[in-house]
Protein backbone atom coordinates (compact mmCIF):
# COMPACT_ATOMS: atom_id res chain seq x y z
CA UNK A 1 0.00 0.00 0.00
CA UNK A 2 1.25 3.63 -0.46
CA UNK A 3 2.01 5.86 1.22
CA UNK A 4 2.72 9.83 1.45
CA UNK A 5 6.34 10.92 0.77
CA UNK A 6 7.62 11.92 4.09
CA UNK A 7 9.88 15.05 2.54
CA UNK A 8 6.15 16.33 1.44
CA UNK A 9 4.93 15.00 4.61
CA UNK A 10 7.35 16.85 6.97
CA UNK A 11 7.16 20.14 4.12
CA UNK A 12 3.39 20.15 4.31
CA UNK A 13 3.14 20.17 8.50
CA UNK A 14 5.78 22.78 8.99
CA UNK A 15 4.08 25.24 6.51
CA UNK A 16 0.92 24.72 8.37
CA UNK A 17 2.78 24.69 11.51
CA UNK A 18 4.70 28.23 11.09
CA UNK A 19 1.48 29.85 9.69
CA UNK A 20 1.55 32.44 12.55
CA UNK A 21 3.34 34.21 14.85
CA UNK A 22 3.40 32.88 18.40
CA UNK A 23 2.71 35.61 21.17
CA UNK A 24 5.71 36.45 23.21
CA UNK A 25 3.34 37.91 26.09
CA UNK A 26 2.11 34.52 26.41
CA UNK A 27 5.53 33.44 27.92
CA UNK A 28 5.84 36.20 30.10
CA UNK A 29 2.16 35.06 31.57
CA UNK A 30 3.23 32.00 32.57
CA UNK A 31 6.75 33.14 34.09
CA UNK A 32 4.49 35.32 36.39
CA UNK A 33 2.18 32.68 37.46
CA UNK A 34 5.19 30.11 37.78
CA UNK A 35 6.69 32.65 40.48
CA UNK A 36 2.83 32.98 41.82
CA UNK A 37 2.82 29.43 41.88
CA UNK A 38 5.95 28.75 43.39
CA UNK A 39 5.62 29.08 47.45
CA UNK A 40 2.58 26.73 47.36
CA UNK A 41 3.65 24.16 45.28
CA UNK A 42 6.77 23.61 47.23
CA UNK A 43 5.02 23.64 50.16
CA UNK A 44 2.69 21.05 49.37
CA UNK A 45 5.73 18.88 48.27
CA UNK A 46 7.22 17.51 51.04
CA UNK A 47 10.92 17.00 52.11
CA UNK A 48 13.42 15.53 49.53
CA UNK A 49 14.07 12.68 50.96
CA UNK A 50 11.35 11.56 52.34
CA UNK A 51 10.13 11.32 48.22
CA UNK A 52 11.93 8.18 47.01
CA UNK A 53 12.58 8.76 43.27
CA UNK A 54 12.69 6.01 39.96
CA UNK A 55 14.14 2.84 41.22
CA UNK A 56 13.93 3.16 44.62
CA UNK A 57 9.78 3.77 44.43
CA UNK A 58 9.56 1.22 42.20
CA UNK A 59 11.72 -1.15 45.06
CA UNK A 60 9.80 0.17 48.26
CA UNK A 61 6.36 -0.88 46.47
CA UNK A 62 7.77 -3.83 45.44
CA UNK A 63 8.95 -4.90 49.07
CA UNK A 64 6.06 -3.56 50.03
CA UNK A 65 3.65 -5.76 47.76
CA UNK A 66 5.91 -8.98 48.62
CA UNK A 67 5.23 -8.10 52.62
CA UNK A 68 1.16 -7.87 51.58
CA UNK A 69 1.08 -11.68 49.56
CA UNK A 70 3.70 -13.07 52.10
CA UNK A 71 1.17 -11.88 55.18
CA UNK A 72 -1.49 -13.17 52.92
CA UNK A 73 0.02 -15.99 52.27
CA UNK A 74 1.78 -17.06 55.44
CA UNK A 75 -1.49 -18.37 57.41
CA UNK A 76 -2.58 -20.53 54.22
CA UNK A 77 0.81 -22.38 54.23
CA UNK A 78 1.32 -22.57 57.95
CA UNK A 79 -2.60 -23.63 58.04
CA UNK A 80 -1.00 -26.79 55.93
CA UNK A 81 1.55 -27.70 58.06
CA UNK A 82 -0.08 -27.53 61.33
CA UNK A 83 -2.72 -29.64 60.29
CA UNK A 84 -0.21 -32.39 59.96
CA UNK A 85 -0.06 -33.66 63.61
CA UNK A 86 -3.75 -33.93 63.26
CA UNK A 87 -4.13 -35.95 60.35
CA UNK A 88 -0.88 -38.00 62.01
CA UNK A 89 -3.07 -38.43 65.15
CA UNK A 90 -6.34 -39.59 63.74
CA UNK A 91 -4.53 -42.46 61.19
CA UNK A 92 -5.82 -45.88 61.86
CA UNK A 93 -4.01 -49.02 61.05
CA UNK A 94 -4.58 -52.16 60.10
CA UNK A 95 -2.53 -55.42 58.68
CA UNK A 96 0.84 -55.36 59.67
CA UNK A 97 2.41 -51.94 60.27
CA UNK A 98 4.17 -51.68 57.09
CA UNK A 99 2.01 -47.95 56.95
CA UNK A 100 4.39 -44.98 56.24
CA UNK A 101 3.51 -41.75 58.05
CA UNK A 102 4.76 -38.43 57.88
CA UNK A 103 7.10 -36.69 59.89
CA UNK A 104 6.08 -36.28 63.24
CA UNK A 105 5.70 -32.77 64.87
CA UNK A 106 8.00 -32.21 67.84
CA UNK A 107 7.11 -33.31 71.15
CA UNK A 108 5.75 -36.61 69.54
CA UNK A 109 7.09 -39.69 69.57
CA UNK A 110 5.85 -42.71 67.42
CA UNK A 111 6.41 -46.21 67.90
CA UNK A 112 5.70 -48.82 65.48
CA UNK A 113 6.36 -52.43 65.57
CA UNK A 114 5.05 -55.70 65.38
CA UNK A 115 3.60 -57.54 68.72
CA UNK A 116 3.28 -60.93 69.02
CA UNK A 117 3.49 -63.74 66.52
CA UNK A 118 1.28 -64.25 63.82
CA UNK A 119 -1.77 -65.68 64.56
CA UNK A 120 -3.59 -68.75 63.81
CA UNK A 121 -4.14 -67.92 59.58
CA UNK A 122 -0.70 -66.87 59.74
CA UNK A 123 -1.54 -64.12 57.12
CA UNK A 124 -2.22 -61.25 59.78
CA UNK A 125 0.21 -59.49 62.14
CA UNK A 126 -1.00 -57.53 64.92
CA UNK A 127 0.03 -53.94 64.85
CA UNK A 128 0.42 -51.45 67.47
CA UNK A 129 1.07 -47.27 66.85
CA UNK A 130 0.61 -45.35 69.65
CA UNK A 131 0.94 -40.97 69.29
CA UNK A 132 2.35 -39.60 72.72
CA UNK A 133 2.93 -36.48 73.55
CA UNK A 134 3.84 -33.59 76.00
CA UNK A 135 1.66 -30.78 76.21
CA UNK A 136 3.79 -27.60 75.78
CA UNK A 137 0.64 -25.54 75.89
CA UNK A 138 -0.25 -27.49 79.41
CA UNK A 139 3.36 -26.65 81.00
CA UNK A 140 3.08 -23.25 79.89
CA UNK A 141 -0.65 -22.45 81.85
CA UNK A 142 -0.18 -24.86 84.58
CA UNK A 143 -3.20 -26.68 83.85
CA UNK A 144 -2.31 -30.93 83.86
CA UNK A 145 -2.01 -32.23 79.70
CA UNK A 146 -5.61 -33.11 78.21
CA UNK A 147 -5.43 -36.08 76.33
CA UNK A 148 -7.87 -38.34 74.17
CA UNK A 149 -7.84 -41.55 73.65
CA UNK A 150 -9.33 -43.70 71.34
CA UNK A 151 -8.14 -47.31 69.89
CA UNK A 152 -8.97 -50.11 67.63
CA UNK A 153 -8.46 -53.76 68.38
CA UNK A 154 -9.55 -56.34 66.28
CA UNK A 155 -10.00 -60.18 67.79
CA UNK A 156 -10.08 -63.38 66.27
CA UNK A 157 -12.07 -65.53 69.08
CA UNK A 158 -13.49 -69.27 68.53
CA UNK A 159 -16.38 -70.56 67.03
CA UNK A 160 -19.86 -69.39 69.39
CA UNK A 161 -17.66 -67.69 71.26
CA UNK A 162 -18.51 -64.27 70.89
CA UNK A 163 -21.23 -63.81 74.28
CA UNK A 164 -18.56 -64.99 75.79
CA UNK A 165 -16.34 -62.59 74.78
CA UNK A 166 -18.44 -59.65 75.15
CA UNK A 167 -18.88 -61.04 78.86
CA UNK A 168 -15.18 -61.26 79.75
CA UNK A 169 -14.46 -57.25 77.87
CA UNK A 170 -17.87 -55.96 80.16
CA UNK A 171 -16.10 -57.41 83.21
CA UNK A 172 -12.80 -56.13 81.69
CA UNK A 173 -13.85 -52.23 81.38
CA UNK A 174 -16.17 -52.24 84.46
CA UNK A 175 -12.94 -53.26 86.15
CA UNK A 176 -12.13 -49.71 86.82
CA UNK A 177 -14.76 -47.54 87.02
CA UNK A 178 -15.37 -47.97 82.94
CA UNK A 179 -18.86 -49.14 81.19
CA UNK A 180 -19.90 -50.92 78.26
CA UNK A 181 -20.83 -48.03 75.50
CA UNK A 182 -22.55 -49.95 73.04
CA UNK A 183 -22.38 -53.45 71.65
CA UNK A 184 -23.26 -55.75 68.56
CA UNK A 185 -23.66 -59.00 67.61
CA UNK A 186 -24.78 -60.48 64.25
CA UNK A 187 -25.17 -63.54 62.79
CA UNK A 188 -24.24 -64.33 59.53
CA UNK A 189 -23.97 -67.10 57.14
CA UNK A 190 -21.18 -68.34 54.51
CA UNK A 191 -20.23 -71.43 52.81
CA UNK A 192 -18.68 -73.13 55.78
CA UNK A 193 -22.23 -72.17 57.87
CA UNK A 194 -23.56 -69.66 59.97
CA UNK A 195 -20.82 -67.38 61.91
CA UNK A 196 -21.21 -64.67 64.48
CA UNK A 197 -19.51 -61.18 64.88
CA UNK A 198 -19.81 -58.72 66.69
CA UNK A 199 -18.55 -55.09 67.65
CA UNK A 200 -18.30 -53.26 71.81
CA UNK A 201 -17.01 -49.83 72.65
CA UNK A 202 -16.02 -49.69 75.52
CA UNK A 203 -14.94 -46.61 77.93
CA UNK A 204 -12.23 -46.47 80.91
CA UNK A 205 -10.94 -43.61 82.97
CA UNK A 206 -7.63 -42.57 80.89
CA UNK A 207 -5.23 -44.20 83.64
CA UNK A 208 -7.02 -47.47 82.51
CA UNK A 209 -6.86 -47.35 78.81
CA UNK A 210 -3.36 -48.59 78.45
CA UNK A 211 -4.51 -51.08 81.03
CA UNK A 212 -7.52 -52.50 79.26
CA UNK A 213 -5.84 -52.55 76.00
CA UNK A 214 -3.36 -55.12 76.87
CA UNK A 215 -6.05 -57.13 79.14
CA UNK A 216 -8.32 -57.05 75.14
CA UNK A 217 -5.37 -58.43 73.38
CA UNK A 218 -5.72 -61.78 75.72
CA UNK A 219 -9.32 -61.86 75.18
CA UNK A 220 -8.30 -63.82 72.09
CA UNK A 221 -5.89 -63.39 69.15
CA UNK A 222 -5.54 -59.93 68.37
CA UNK A 223 -4.84 -59.48 65.02
CA UNK A 224 -4.67 -55.57 64.95
CA UNK A 225 -4.39 -52.80 67.66
CA UNK A 226 -4.42 -49.28 67.12
CA UNK A 227 -4.40 -46.62 69.34
CA UNK A 228 -4.09 -42.75 69.21
CA UNK A 229 -4.11 -39.63 71.18
CA UNK A 230 -4.51 -36.72 70.56
CA UNK A 231 -3.65 -33.53 72.83
CA UNK A 232 -6.54 -31.00 73.25
CA UNK A 233 -4.90 -29.06 76.26
CA UNK A 234 -4.94 -26.26 74.10
CA UNK A 235 -8.74 -26.12 72.85
CA UNK A 236 -9.27 -26.54 76.95
CA UNK A 237 -7.48 -23.80 78.25
CA UNK A 238 -8.97 -21.78 75.39
CA UNK A 239 -12.32 -22.70 76.46
CA UNK A 240 -11.44 -21.89 79.97
CA UNK A 241 -10.13 -18.28 79.26
CA UNK A 242 -13.01 -17.68 76.83
CA UNK A 243 -15.67 -18.72 79.94
CA UNK A 244 -13.80 -16.86 82.08
CA UNK A 245 -13.94 -13.63 80.18
CA UNK A 246 -17.74 -14.31 79.39
CA UNK A 247 -17.58 -14.22 83.12
CA UNK A 248 -16.37 -11.07 84.21
CA UNK A 249 -18.37 -9.00 81.66
CA UNK A 250 -21.54 -10.68 82.99
CA UNK A 251 -20.08 -9.28 85.87
CA UNK A 252 -19.62 -5.98 85.02
CA UNK A 253 -22.91 -5.96 83.07
CA UNK A 254 -24.64 -7.00 86.54
CA UNK A 255 -23.10 -4.16 88.29
CA UNK A 256 -23.80 -1.81 85.65
CA UNK A 257 -27.57 -3.58 85.68
CA UNK A 258 -27.76 -2.31 89.46
CA UNK A 259 -27.22 0.98 88.71
CA UNK A 260 -29.58 1.30 85.84
CA UNK A 261 -32.56 3.61 86.40
CA UNK A 262 -34.47 3.82 82.74
CA UNK A 263 -36.38 1.00 81.20
CA UNK A 264 -34.38 1.46 78.26
CA UNK A 265 -31.07 1.33 80.20
CA UNK A 266 -32.22 -1.94 81.91
CA UNK A 267 -33.67 -3.72 78.92
CA UNK A 268 -30.24 -2.95 76.63
CA UNK A 269 -27.97 -4.50 79.88
CA UNK A 270 -30.34 -7.35 80.00
CA UNK A 271 -30.24 -8.15 76.20
CA UNK A 272 -26.21 -7.91 76.61
CA UNK A 273 -26.77 -10.28 79.40
CA UNK A 274 -29.07 -12.65 77.98
CA UNK A 275 -26.76 -13.23 75.19
CA UNK A 276 -23.48 -13.45 77.44
CA UNK A 277 -25.20 -16.09 79.45
CA UNK A 278 -26.03 -17.63 76.19
CA UNK A 279 -22.29 -17.88 75.14
CA UNK A 280 -21.27 -19.12 78.71
CA UNK A 281 -23.58 -21.87 78.16
CA UNK A 282 -22.55 -23.04 74.89
CA UNK A 283 -18.50 -22.86 76.12
CA UNK A 284 -19.77 -24.92 78.88
CA UNK A 285 -21.13 -27.39 77.21
CA UNK A 286 -17.74 -27.53 74.94
CA UNK A 287 -15.89 -27.85 77.76
CA UNK A 288 -17.77 -30.43 79.41
CA UNK A 289 -17.72 -32.74 76.19
CA UNK A 290 -13.70 -31.98 76.27
CA UNK A 291 -13.60 -32.80 79.64
CA UNK A 292 -15.77 -35.97 79.16
CA UNK A 293 -13.57 -36.92 75.69
CA UNK A 294 -10.76 -36.69 78.08
CA UNK A 295 -11.63 -38.15 81.23
CA UNK A 296 -12.04 -41.39 79.34
CA UNK A 297 -10.45 -43.51 76.84
CA UNK A 298 -12.89 -45.14 73.75
CA UNK A 299 -11.85 -48.39 73.31
CA UNK A 300 -13.34 -50.11 70.09
CA UNK A 301 -13.19 -53.85 70.27
CA UNK A 302 -14.49 -56.13 66.81
CA UNK A 303 -14.95 -59.66 67.58
CA UNK A 304 -14.68 -62.10 64.44
CA UNK A 305 -14.91 -65.88 64.88
CA UNK A 306 -11.99 -68.35 63.73
CA UNK A 307 -12.28 -68.71 60.30
CA UNK A 308 -14.04 -65.86 58.73
CA UNK A 309 -12.04 -63.76 56.75
CA UNK A 310 -9.66 -61.51 58.68
CA UNK A 311 -10.16 -57.66 58.65
CA UNK A 312 -6.16 -57.46 58.13
CA UNK A 313 -4.68 -56.90 54.86
CA UNK A 314 -2.28 -59.87 53.65
CA UNK A 315 2.00 -59.45 54.42
CA UNK A 316 3.15 -58.66 51.33
CA UNK A 317 6.57 -59.69 50.00
CA UNK A 318 9.65 -57.64 49.61
CA UNK A 319 9.00 -56.27 46.14
CA UNK A 320 5.28 -56.00 46.56
CA UNK A 321 5.83 -54.16 49.87
CA UNK A 322 8.23 -52.63 47.50
CA UNK A 323 6.16 -51.17 45.21
CA UNK A 324 3.11 -50.03 47.29
CA UNK A 325 5.60 -47.87 49.39
CA UNK A 326 6.62 -46.45 46.00
CA UNK A 327 2.93 -45.92 44.90
CA UNK A 328 2.12 -44.70 48.48
CA UNK A 329 5.16 -42.44 48.33
CA UNK A 330 4.74 -40.69 44.52
CA UNK A 331 0.63 -39.81 45.91
CA UNK A 332 1.79 -38.52 48.89
CA UNK A 333 4.28 -36.40 47.03
CA UNK A 334 1.48 -35.30 44.60
CA UNK A 335 -0.72 -34.60 47.35
CA UNK A 336 1.81 -32.18 48.90
CA UNK A 337 2.16 -30.64 45.46
CA UNK A 338 -1.50 -29.92 45.11
CA UNK A 339 -2.01 -29.22 48.11
CA UNK A 340 1.08 -26.23 48.00
CA UNK A 341 0.07 -25.52 44.61
CA UNK A 342 -3.02 -23.76 46.17
CA UNK A 343 -1.47 -20.96 48.37
CA UNK A 344 1.28 -20.57 45.69
CA UNK A 345 -0.91 -20.26 42.69
CA UNK A 346 -3.35 -17.47 45.04
CA UNK A 347 0.54 -15.78 45.41
CA UNK A 348 1.02 -15.67 41.91
CA UNK A 349 -2.66 -14.34 41.39
CA UNK A 350 -2.61 -11.31 43.56
CA UNK A 351 0.88 -10.39 42.79
CA UNK A 352 0.01 -10.57 38.86
CA UNK A 353 -3.31 -8.43 40.00
CA UNK A 354 -1.22 -6.07 42.50
CA UNK A 355 1.55 -5.53 39.87
CA UNK A 356 -0.98 -4.47 37.40
CA UNK A 357 -3.23 -2.19 39.43
CA UNK A 358 0.04 -0.78 40.39
CA UNK A 359 1.62 -0.39 36.95
CA UNK A 360 -1.71 1.10 35.85
CA UNK A 361 -1.60 3.67 38.73
CA UNK A 362 1.59 4.85 38.36
CA UNK A 363 0.85 5.84 34.61
CA UNK A 364 -2.11 7.10 35.36
CA UNK A 365 -1.12 9.54 38.08
CA UNK A 366 2.04 10.33 36.34
CA UNK A 367 -0.38 11.45 33.13
CA UNK A 368 -3.11 13.19 35.59
CA UNK A 369 0.39 15.14 37.61
CA UNK A 370 2.16 16.00 33.99
CA UNK B 1 12.79 30.03 37.34
CA UNK B 2 15.98 30.12 35.42
CA UNK B 3 15.47 26.71 34.27
CA UNK B 4 11.98 27.54 33.48
CA UNK B 5 12.89 30.87 31.00
CA UNK B 6 15.47 28.02 29.03
CA UNK B 7 12.26 26.09 28.96
CA UNK B 8 10.04 28.35 27.39
CA UNK B 9 13.34 30.17 25.11
CA UNK B 10 14.05 26.63 23.91
CA UNK B 11 10.24 25.05 23.27
CA UNK B 12 7.86 27.14 23.75
CA UNK B 13 7.40 28.27 20.32
CA UNK B 14 7.89 24.94 18.70
CA UNK B 15 5.32 23.47 21.23
CA UNK B 16 2.70 25.70 20.48
CA UNK B 17 2.46 25.00 16.80
CA UNK B 18 2.97 20.96 17.43
CA UNK B 19 -0.02 21.53 19.98
CA UNK B 20 -1.97 23.92 17.02
CA UNK B 21 -1.55 21.15 14.55
CA UNK B 22 -3.03 18.12 17.55
CA UNK B 23 -5.57 20.78 18.37
CA UNK B 24 -6.71 22.78 14.96
CA UNK B 25 -7.12 25.94 16.66
CA UNK B 26 -4.38 29.01 17.56
CA UNK B 27 -6.05 30.05 20.91
CA UNK B 28 -6.73 26.58 22.17
CA UNK B 29 -2.68 25.83 21.49
CA UNK B 30 -1.73 28.49 23.54
CA UNK B 31 -4.37 27.78 26.28
CA UNK B 32 -2.31 24.21 26.03
CA UNK B 33 0.76 24.98 26.20
CA UNK B 34 0.48 27.55 28.90
CA UNK B 35 -1.68 24.96 31.09
CA UNK B 36 1.55 22.42 29.98
CA UNK B 37 4.15 24.51 30.73
CA UNK B 38 3.10 25.11 34.43
CA UNK B 39 2.36 22.04 35.03
CA UNK B 40 5.93 20.66 33.82
CA UNK B 41 7.21 23.45 36.41
CA UNK B 42 5.04 22.27 39.10
CA UNK B 43 5.92 18.66 39.33
CA UNK B 44 9.55 18.92 37.36
CA UNK B 45 10.68 16.86 39.94
CA UNK B 46 9.07 13.79 38.62
CA UNK B 47 10.58 14.43 35.37
CA UNK B 48 13.25 12.15 34.26
CA UNK B 49 16.76 13.88 34.54
CA UNK B 50 18.85 11.58 32.84
CA UNK B 51 17.02 12.06 29.31
CA UNK B 52 16.69 14.55 27.52
CA UNK B 53 13.70 17.06 29.04
CA UNK B 54 12.32 17.54 25.45
CA UNK B 55 10.22 14.32 25.02
CA UNK B 56 8.96 15.13 28.53
CA UNK B 57 8.01 18.24 27.16
CA UNK B 58 6.35 17.00 25.00
CA UNK B 59 4.68 14.48 26.48
CA UNK B 60 2.62 17.07 28.64
CA UNK B 61 1.50 19.36 26.11
CA UNK B 62 0.00 16.21 24.21
CA UNK B 63 -1.45 15.13 27.49
CA UNK B 64 -2.75 18.50 28.13
CA UNK B 65 -4.21 18.22 24.52
CA UNK B 66 -5.77 15.52 24.62
CA UNK B 67 -7.08 16.39 28.15
CA UNK B 68 -8.49 19.57 26.04
CA UNK B 69 -9.64 17.64 23.41
CA UNK B 70 -11.19 15.22 25.98
CA UNK B 71 -12.97 17.45 28.52
CA UNK B 72 -13.31 21.16 27.44
CA UNK B 73 -13.00 21.28 23.29
CA UNK B 74 -16.26 18.95 23.08
CA UNK B 75 -18.50 21.03 25.70
CA UNK B 76 -18.19 24.40 23.68
CA UNK B 77 -18.95 25.70 20.46
CA UNK B 78 -16.10 24.53 18.50
CA UNK B 79 -13.31 27.24 17.84
CA UNK B 80 -13.25 27.07 13.90
CA UNK B 81 -10.17 27.22 12.30
CA UNK B 82 -8.83 30.09 12.59
CA UNK B 83 -6.78 32.25 9.86
CA UNK B 84 -2.97 31.37 10.87
CA UNK B 85 -2.29 30.36 7.34
CA UNK B 86 -3.19 34.09 5.98
CA UNK B 87 -0.08 34.84 6.84
CA UNK B 88 2.20 32.21 5.42
CA UNK B 89 4.62 33.57 3.61
CA UNK B 90 4.29 34.11 -0.05
CA UNK B 91 7.71 35.78 -0.69
CA UNK B 92 8.36 32.65 -3.08
CA UNK B 93 4.93 32.80 -4.50
CA UNK B 94 4.50 29.25 -3.18
CA UNK B 95 0.55 29.51 -3.17
CA UNK B 96 0.55 25.59 -3.66
CA UNK B 97 2.22 25.04 -0.49
CA UNK B 98 -0.13 27.53 0.93
CA UNK B 99 -2.64 25.25 -0.15
CA UNK B 100 -1.04 22.20 0.52
CA UNK B 101 -0.67 23.28 4.11
CA UNK B 102 -4.44 24.17 4.44
CA UNK B 103 -5.33 20.59 2.62
CA UNK B 104 -2.55 18.87 5.26
CA UNK B 105 -4.19 20.33 8.02
CA UNK B 106 -7.73 19.21 7.19
CA UNK B 107 -6.42 15.57 6.67
CA UNK B 108 -4.92 16.25 9.79
CA UNK B 109 -7.43 16.45 11.60
CA UNK B 110 -9.56 13.49 9.75
CA UNK B 111 -6.73 11.72 11.27
CA UNK B 112 -7.63 10.07 14.86
CA UNK B 113 -5.83 11.98 17.85
CA UNK B 114 -3.31 8.59 18.45
CA UNK B 115 -2.15 8.86 14.45
CA UNK B 116 -2.30 13.01 14.43
CA UNK B 117 -0.30 12.98 18.28
CA UNK B 118 2.65 11.02 16.58
CA UNK B 119 2.52 12.41 12.74
CA UNK B 120 2.58 15.95 14.43
CA UNK B 121 6.15 15.08 16.73
CA UNK B 122 7.59 13.05 14.48
CA UNK B 123 7.23 15.33 11.61
CA UNK B 124 7.00 18.86 13.02
CA UNK B 125 8.52 18.29 16.42
CA UNK B 126 11.24 16.42 15.18
CA UNK B 127 11.32 13.85 17.38
CA UNK B 128 12.49 10.55 16.97
CA UNK B 129 10.67 7.56 17.30
CA UNK B 130 12.47 6.94 20.71
CA UNK B 131 11.55 9.97 22.14
CA UNK B 132 8.08 9.85 20.88
CA UNK B 133 7.19 6.80 22.50
CA UNK B 134 8.43 8.30 26.01
CA UNK B 135 6.14 11.18 25.13
CA UNK B 136 3.13 9.39 24.57
CA UNK B 137 4.48 6.59 27.04
CA UNK B 138 3.97 3.92 24.33
CA UNK B 139 6.37 1.53 23.14
CA UNK B 140 8.56 2.48 20.26
CA UNK B 141 6.77 -0.10 17.64
CA UNK B 142 3.47 1.26 18.83
CA UNK B 143 5.14 4.51 17.51
CA UNK B 144 6.35 3.05 14.62
CA UNK B 145 3.63 1.20 13.67
CA UNK B 146 1.10 4.43 14.13
CA UNK B 147 2.86 6.35 11.86
CA UNK B 148 2.98 3.86 8.69
CA UNK B 149 -0.80 3.76 9.50
CA UNK B 150 -0.75 7.35 9.49
CA UNK B 151 1.07 7.68 6.29
CA UNK B 152 -1.22 5.75 4.82
CA UNK B 153 -4.35 7.04 5.41
CA UNK B 154 -2.82 10.49 4.47
CA UNK B 155 -1.94 8.99 1.56
CA UNK B 156 -5.71 8.34 0.67
CA UNK B 157 -7.03 10.91 1.97
CA UNK B 158 -9.08 12.89 -0.86
CA UNK B 159 -7.74 16.50 0.07
CA UNK B 160 -4.25 14.99 -0.12
CA UNK B 161 -4.42 13.80 -3.52
CA UNK B 162 -2.38 15.62 -5.48
CA UNK B 163 0.92 14.73 -3.08
CA UNK B 164 3.81 12.76 -4.24
CA UNK B 165 3.15 9.53 -2.91
CA UNK B 166 6.35 7.13 -1.40
CA UNK B 167 5.13 3.41 -3.62
CA UNK B 168 6.69 0.32 -1.50
CA UNK B 169 10.14 -0.79 -3.14
CA UNK B 170 9.84 -3.50 -5.28
CA UNK B 171 12.12 -6.78 -4.38
CA UNK B 172 14.97 -6.02 -6.86
CA UNK B 173 15.51 -2.77 -5.41
CA UNK B 174 15.15 -4.17 -1.38
CA UNK B 175 17.51 -6.80 -2.32
CA UNK B 176 19.84 -4.59 -4.03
Amino acid sequence: MTMIDEVVLRRAIVDAADGFKVSRDAREQILNAAKEDEPEARASRGPTFLRPQGRSRTMLVAAALLLVVGAISWPLLRGEGSNAPTALASRTVHGNGGVTFGPSTAGEKVVQGNLGSPVATGTAYQSRVTITGTSAVATKVGTSPKIESTGNVDLRIGKGQVEVAFAKLTRMASGDRGFVVSSQERVGTNSAGKFSYGIMVLEVPQRSFDTLVTQVQHAGHATSVATSSADVTSQYVDLRARISAAEASRAQYLTIMSKARSIGDILAVQSQLNNLQSQIEQFQGQLNVLNNATTYGTLTVSLTEAGQQPNAVTSRSGFAKAWHDAVRGFVAGFEWVVRLAGPALFALIALSVAFVIVRYARRTIRRRRI
Amino acid sequence: MDELETWLTESYDQSVRTAYLILGNRLDAEDAVQEAFLRAWRFRDSLARETSIKPWLYRVVVNTCNSKLRQEIPHRDRRGSDDALANVSSIDNLSQRVEQSYDMLSALKDLPLALRVVVVLRYYADLSEREIAIAIGRQPGTVKSRLNEARKRLATHPALGAVPQEQPPTGEEATS
